[in-house]
């Protein structure tokens, strides 16, 4: 028997704003769209957050449920049926009302739907279509609209979906087929896989349409960047690798390949969203590698032209065999490395295989991924600032995108010293072990792989190593290949 | 050496810049001060300058037509931030602006290019913060905001809320330089100095909560994820001098 509680709209927000914390792409950027004499809002591509909560994370959107009832059993989820938390459900009025006075005293940038599966998947996508389409078109809402897509809705409630919305996402929660059968039952490859293949296919065909580029502008700096994850050249890593099929079963499995391909629709939606696609994983419920990881988000951010991965830590809320056990720390650490290994990819012209390869599958504790990448790479090192192109400029460690535009641009016009680049943002502290100046280095240091590591080591834990040694002891885990268990 | 001291105004500190280069002095005799001086130099000869509309836009117009709209940007920017030097910052760039035009503003080795190229950053981030962190509270349909910016973001908060809310009435109040901007549904905004007797009876609507104030507060505290918990992360993002007007810290 379902007892049917009757909550105040602030009970209401609380227990779906709990249900949907968990989320973490909160994100308003990738359309401008001026404002309207009679409607309400506007939206900068540049994004726009507007607080920011205890956790340090930004808050941008009012990220809610639509309900969080659900049908589903995703051992990770707070909201699966099994678990006995208080149910409540939005009614779309209070949640167009909600959107519109928040925006008002800006509070937010627009609203984040999700929601759990009531009734079932169509059902649910369907009432978050209906208040999509009540706050555009009733309340006048030009602000920015993020809906996340439930798996297993069909194409042209999705479509219709996107019409209304500036950004979707469909979760791809976890990496491979089998942690999925075991953490998240109910949902499988294809049936998040095919709709992204679908809703792709339908921004390329109305940007084509447009006269745009079907695929996304990525970041300015790119185009300087011959062999970015995005450029036509790039080695691309297909849905086969993924999967784990090789070529010679590839005839056989064609229909399993099939089922993650989206039909030619005859269904056409008026509208996409212009602010693209997005996904997310979840980190370390299951026992994927960091490599795994990163080489999945290449992939979709190359199959899909997807805008953003997110990726979550995983906060041990359910007790289950499945799962880590419920004294596991949310493995954030790992998270940020991921993240920052995003990041490289996209406006650093790095590829998934540069970064980590399968006999190192792990990403360095201490050093970040650029920086793990150039101390491995000390051949390539130091570079002239006065005449290194763009693109090595960029692969130093503390040279970011916009520092390497100001040493390119500036650099034409008269000599750089070390000071002009620290003024210019790059982090010297990082930078100086990679870069000469006019022929000179910052200090007299030997450029070696293993005085690097010891310095910057010493550097990272703030002990101060003054004449760092040439020498190391040896590590069993680094050195001799020994993993330890259960790392995450 | 000659110190012009201009006030502390958009058109104080460009009219300074304006009279500096009328006066022919050699950049290496002058200086551009913003009043209030405090303590005064023994062998400098002070020259007050009082803000003038018409010099403001003259020495703006030559920007722009002589060097660009990046410099002209940079150095409205630039004028519109707090630092004490900036009227100083601006003549000796357009010193160097006016003889090598465009490409002036990639001169960043150059240390007065540098300068002028760090205000307008640390002005438009500022700006941007406050696009970001204002919060207003309704009171008879009437929207009120109070900030206290360093620069005078005043302009380009309220033009991006002019953009946004075209048809609400809202009030931003600039609590450091008392003026506010006014926007009147459906009709342009503006900009008024406000007296003191205003400015005290728009200050008493900060405190007084509307019905949404509340379910904010929910939603900001329910969103946080107890096992992240890390307020440095929190101060890094959200500096704690911008948390004076938000509601969400203050009650």
């Amino acid at each position: 028997m379902e007892v049917i509680h009757s909550y105040t709209l602030q009970e209401k927000l609380q227990i779906l704003a709990d249900g949907a914390k968990y989320d973490v792409a909160c994100t308003s950027s990738g359309v401008d769209r001026n404002g309207k004499k009679g409607e309400l809002g506007n939206s900068r591509a540049c994004g726009i957050c507007h607080s920011f909560s205890s956790d340090g994370r930004c808050i941008s959107l009012l990220k809610v449920l639509m309900t969080n009832h659900c049908i589903y059993d995703c051992k990770y989820c707070v909201n699966r049926v099994k678990n006995d938390i208080p149910r409540a459900a939005f009614t779309p009025q209070e949640l167009c009302e909600l959107t519109m006075e928040f925006y008002r005293r800006n509070y937010i940038e627009g609203l984040f739907l999700s929601s759990g599966i009531y009734k079932n998947p169509t059902y649910t996508m369907m009432l978050m279509v209906t208040t999509l389409k009540m706050l555009r078109e009733e309340y006048h809402f030009r602000g920015y609209i993020h809906v996340k897509a439930v798996p297993g809705a069909p194409d042209d409630v999705l479509n219709l979906a996107g019409h209304y919305a500036d950004r979707m996402s469909i979760n791809l929660e976890l990496p491979t087929e089998e942690s999925m059968k075991k953490i998240a039952p109910n949902k499988s490859f294809s049936t998040i896989l095919r709709p992204m293949d679908q809703m792709t296919r339908n921004i390329q065909d109305h940007r084509a349409w447009l006269g745009q580029n079907p695929l996304f502008e990525r970041s300015y700096g790119n185009r300087y960047l011959p062999n970015n994850i995005f450029s036509k050249g790039a080695k691309k890593i297909g849905l086969q690798e993924i999967l784990g099929i090789s070529d010679q079963s590839k005839g056989q499995k064609k229909e399993e390949l099939l089922s993650y391909q989206a039909k030619a629709s005859s269904v056409h939606s008026s509208d996409f969203p212009k602010a693209g696609l997005s996904s997310q994983m979840i980190i370390g419920a299951s026992d994927e590698t960091d490599y795994h990881l990163i080489r999945t988000s290449q992939f979709l951010y190359q199959n899909y032209d997807l805008r953003r991965v997110f990726y979550s830590a995983y906060i041990p809320i359910n007790d289950d065999p499945a799962l880590p056990s419920k004294e596991m720390a949310p493995p954030l650490k790992r998270e940020h490395r991921l993240y920052q290994a995003d990041f490289l990819m996209r406006y650093y012209g790095f590829q998934a295989g540069e970064l980590l390869t399968e006999s190192n599958p792990f990403f360095h504790e201490v050093f970040d991924p650029k920086c793990d990448w150039a101390i491995r790479n000390m051949e390539q090192f130091p570079v002239e600032v006065q005449t290194a192109p763009y693109d090595l400029l960029l692969r130093v460690p503390g040279i970011g995108p916009k520092s390497a535009k100001r040493i390119v641009q500036s650099r034409k016009y008269g000599k750089l010293d070390f000071t002009h680049l620290k003024k210019m943002g790059v982090v010297l502290k990082r930078a100086h072990f990679f870069l000469l100046c006019n022929g000179k280095q910052m200090y007299h240091i030997p450029v070696e792989e293993n005085f690097v590591r010891a310095n910057m080591l010493s550097m990272d834990t703030k002990r101060i190593v003054e004449k760092g040694p040439s020498y190391r002891q040896l590590s069993l885990f680094d050195d001799f290949g020994i993993q330890r268990e259960g790392v995450v | 050496m000659t110190i012009f001291v201009c006030e502390d105004s958009f058109e104080g500190v460009l009219t300074g810049v304006y009279d500096a280069w009328a006066s022919h002095i050699h950049r290496k005799q002058l200086r551009i001060e913003v009043g209030p001086i405090g303590q005064r130099e023994f062998f400098a000869e002070y020259v007050p300058v009082s803000a003038n509309s018409e010099k403001t836009e003259k020495v703006m117009r030559s920007i722009h037509r002589k060097i660009s709209y990046y410099a002209y940007r940079q150095c409205m920017y630039c004028a519109l931030s707090a630092h004490k030097d900036r009227g100083d910052a601006i003549y000796r760039f357009l010193l160097l602006g006016f003889t090598y035009g465009a490409q002036v503003t990639k001169y960043l080795q150059e240390p007065s290019v540098m300068k002028v190229f760090e205000y307008s950053r640390a002005y438009g981030n500022e700006a941007h913060y406050y696009r970001e962190f204002v919060r207003f509270s309704s009171w008879n349909q009437v929207y009120i905001s109070h900030i206290s910016p360093k620069g005078d973001v005043l302009s380009f908060v309220g033009d991006h809320f002019a953009d946004r809310m075209p048809s609400e009435h809202f009030i931003i109040v600039d609590d450091v330089r008392k003026k506010a901007i006014i926007h009147p549904k459906n009709e342009e905004c503006f900009l008024r100095f406000l007296t003191e007797e205003e400015f005290q009876s728009i200050l008493s609507y900060e405190k007084k909560k509307d019905n949404y104030t509340d379910l904010w507060q929910t939603f900001f505290e329910t969103i946080a994820i107890k096992e992240r918990y890390n307020p440095t992360c929190q101060r890094n993002h959200l500096p704690l001098h911008f948390r004076k007007h938000m509601v969400e810290f203050t009650s």
